[in-house]
């Protein structure tokens, strides 16, 4: 008896020796989505971009870590004149099916990703783009229709894919079976359910140490995404939701990794022409803007998990943040004053539309703003809209004149600037001086006078308040214990480049 | 009995049609997918470039007409996300659904019949009050609420079952039982009442009169006779399960049909949106006519000409 008691023990031991084998080579990623395509351009959609970049590189990439542009599959750029730059690309980088990652190669990739008709979701990104010629084998010349700031940006979104194999299977059948230069091949997709990825064994670089298998699950459940995080079936959890987080914080087998989200919650203010409304008195914009108490949301509806913008939609770490600048503090007499000064000494009615179910908390927040604005005698129409909707009525400006919305636009403060430049589609005002600064900035090459540039229009946008200045959000990530480095980006992106699992 | 599953089967032929309608209609009228898909930054000539590619951009009636001839030729369009055949996309999933359509649906039976049978055998006694109150609750209790409670209990705390996903049997039984739950709870109450009814019949007097035994009387006298009504409710029922996937399918990771539809819903995904609709109403109508054939099988009675 005591001999078959010994020899199931030494089973057990075994099995979990063998198990833990396995479990340590396999690391599991639980997204919301399963991708739609491999091939990262073919969306912005960051669960689509995960994954198809842990396959196919780009030429520079954006290092969450340092907040630098990297080289990737292109060693450095070297711009010849503001519209003429020479890449020089990597010697020796083979993709997984034997193609040599070259010119050719990276001509006929910035190519695809300069035509509409084929990456229409990154068309604002390449319009600039004018021309890609060949030099040499390891040398291609870009040219530009303008100058443009923020073209390394551009460059670390072109994802660089083997020109005889898109010849041969298409666009739709790349997205489906890509083929790369990246650390990691596919395996094997059961739609919906598991996307099995192997390391390359040829990477020219340095693979992430421990993980053989990468595994994306979609689950598109929070709290099954948190359970399964507790239950040790993932390794990595992105988008937990920010209620978990006391509860997580004694769980001793997960880490929390929190990043501040590209995406900038604001109040759209309209002050255009149409519809009429009393926003288009810059007073009663300001007035509204001290009626919100911004730290009284961000600590009760998030757990203190978002962040102030200090009156401003640049965030601290991107050029042209203005130090000088504070945000309007909560002060609901002020408010007041300023609404009687405008000639609104009781106030005033006005419709406000808010997206349910697109950002974390939408609905909660708007309800919490329509309350304060009460506070201070606007009486808000609350009108919920179903996020498509609400995307359309964003891009014809049926919004206005009040809107709650979450804007994530390219990690650069062009692009974030120039949301409010008064031809853009959704832009809430229509302000010469602003303009000129936002034009101003998409071409100017120097980055000191860029910044100040930047530094200028935050100051003025903090004046003209074309928006409540609300908050920024934090994107909550959960790891299994082992996992080490992991440092995902504010837009959602999360690389395997140094990433390690034990 | 052929020319009858024949007419039937040619009385189907509308309901396609308009099937197709409102599909096509309600997807057009839930407004343009181009907003959903590319982000809100994209120029317009990129727009339109999508609209172009996919045919958006053609008028309505030119659009639901080539709809209609592209179905007869069993295509759908392609998925305006996936960049594949829609059809394909749906019967891709559709064994996963089915497979877990099936599984709570045999449970139910299982546990709902007998349920049933007993309660109203013992009514009144604290079997059946105690089987009526589980059977209010199974029914008022929404799916999300008891799929993410048994996530909570049966994976978080107990480990036993995993929380999601599809492979072994284990990854099953949550959702399936999940999903039956409500399923058993009707099934318990109808067949509840329909014996009850049944017991109290004369023939029932005789079959005991003549000397059978209890368990002869109540499983085979009187179940079948009451097993009519059950069957149109179980036939019923395969609707509410094809709708109860969606919710079950997304909280339990599953990879089927149900949650390809609410994800291309929520896209505007159309071609998508219109394949998974018709393929329902398919086994809808499908599952109906089976249920009819069976009233022959069960009831002698009754015949089709």
């Amino acid at each position: 008896m005591p001999q078959r008691i010994l020899f199931g023990a030494a089973t057990a031991a075994l099995c979990s020796a063998l198990s833990t084998a396995a479990v340590a080579e396999t690391v599991t990623i639980a997204q919301n989505f399963d991708p739609q395509t491999l091939w990262p351009n073919g969306t912005t959609a960051s669960d689509n971009l995960n994954a198809g970049s842990a396959i196919v590189e780009s030429l520079f990439w954006q290092n969450p870590a340092t907040g630098e542009i990297e080289p990737l599959l292109a060693m450095d750029l070297e711009m010849v004149s503001p519209t003429e730059a020479i890449l020089t690309l990597r010697e020796g980088v083979s993709f997984t099916n034997g193609e040599p990652m070259d010119a050719d190669a990276v001509v006929h990739s910035v190519e695809v990703f300069m035509d509409e008709e084929q990456a229409p979701a990154y068309a604002r990104v390449s319009e600039l783009l004018e021309s890609v010629e060949k030099v040499d084998d390891l040398t291609v010349r870009i040219t530009l229709s303008d100058t443009y700031p923020a073209f390394e940006l551009a460059l670390s979104q072109i994802s660089v894919t083997p020109p005889a194999y898109w010849q041969e299977v298409g666009l739709e059948a790349f997205s489906q079976d890509p083929i790369g230069t990246g650390p990691f091949v596919l395996d094997s997709w059961v739609r919906d359910d598991r996307l099995t990825m192997s390391a390359n064994p040829d990477y020219w670089g340095e693979l992430p140490a421990g993980i053989d298998e990468l595994v994306w699950r979609p689950v598109p459940e929070d709290a099954a995404r948190l359970a399964g995080l507790q239950t040790g079936e993932f390794q990595i959890v992105k988008d937990l939701p920010v209620s978990a987080i006391p509860m997580l914080e004694t769980d001793d087998s997960v880490s929390l990794v929190t990043v501040p989200s590209y995406r900038i919650y604001q109040i759209g203010l309209s002050s255009h022409p149409e519809p009429v409304s009393p926003l288009q008195d810059v007073t009663v914009r300001q007035a509204l803007n001290y009626a919100i108490d911004k730290q009284a949301i961000i600590e009760s509806l998030f757990f203190g998990r978002a962040f102030a913008l200090n009156g401003q939609v640049l965030r601290e770490p991107q050029p042209g943040f203005n130090t000088d600048l504070e945000d309007y503090p909560y002060d609901p007499e002020k408010a007041r004053e300023l609404l009687a000064e405008a000639g609104y000494p009781d106030g005033f009615e006005i419709s406000f539309k808010c997206p349910s179910g697109r950002y974390a908390q939408d609905r909660e927040v708007c309800e919490a703003v329509a309350g304060m604005l009460a506070d201070v005698g606007v009486q808000t129409n609350l009108v919920l809209l179903e996020p498509g909707e609400f995307l359309r009525q964003l891009r014809t400006m049926e919004l206005a004149p009040m809107y709650y919305v979450g804007l994530a636009p390219q990690d650069d403060p062009g692009f974030q600037a120039s949301q409010y430049l008064s031809s853009w589609r959704y832009s809430p005002i229509a302000n010469a001086e602003m303009d000129a600064l936002i034009e101003a900035g998409a071409t100017e090459a120097d980055p000191e006078a860029r910044i100040q540039i930047y530094k200028d229009l935050m100051a003025l946008m903090h004046e003209q308040a074309p928006i409540i200045f609300l908050y920024g959000g934090v994107d909550v990530y959960g790891t299994a214990a082992g996992i080490s480095n992991l440092a995902p980006r504010g837009d959602g992106r999360v690389f395997f480049y140094g990433v390690s699992y034990e | 009995m052929l020319r009858y599953i024949l007419r039937r089967l040619i009385l189907t032929i509308p309901v396609v049609f308009g099937i197709l309608v409102i599909s096509f209609m309600l997807t057009r009228l839930s407004g343009d997918p181009t907003d959903l898909i590319l982000p809100p930054d994209a120029p317009d000539s990129a727009r339109e470039a999508f609209r172009r590619t996919h045919g958006l951009d053609q008028p309505l009636p030119v659009q639901f007409v080539t709809f209609v001839g592209n179905v007869a030729r069993g295509d759908f369009g392609d998925s305006l996300r996936f960049h594949q055949p829609a059809l394909d996309l749906v019967l891709e999933r559709m064994g996963a659904t089915l497979e877990l359509a099936a599984a709570a649906m045999a449970i139910a039976i299982l546990a709902g019949i007998p349920i049933g049978v007993i309660a109203a055998y013992r009514r009144n006694t604290p079997v059946d009050i105690g089987v009526r109150g589980v059977s209010l609750l199974g029914q008022a209790m929404p799916s999300f609420y008891l799929a993410i409670l048994s996530i909570i209990v049966f994976s978080v705390w107990l480990r036993w079952f995993p929380s999601g996903g599809r492979g072994t049997w284990a990854h099953l039984v949550l959702p399936a039982t999940t999903l039956s739950f409500q399923l058993v709870a009707l099934l318990a109450r109808v067949t509840r009442s329909c014996m009850l009814d049944v017991l109290g019949q004369d023939y029932i007097r005789t079959a005991r009169a003549k000397g059978l035994g209890e368990r002869r009387v109540v499983w085979l006298h009187a179940l079948r006779n009451a097993f009519i009504p059950v069957l149109t409710v179980i036939g019923l029922q395969v609707g509410f399960l094809l709708g109860g996937v969606v919710v079950t399918e997304t909280v339990f990771s599953w990879p089927g049909v149900g949650r390809l539809a609410i994800q291309a819903i929520y896209a505007r995904d159309f071609p998508v949106v219109q394949a998974v609709v018709f393929l329902f109403a398919m086994i809808f109508v499908l599952v109906n006519l089976v249920v009819d054939l069976l009233y022959a099988a069960v009831d002698p009675r009754i015949g089709y000409k």
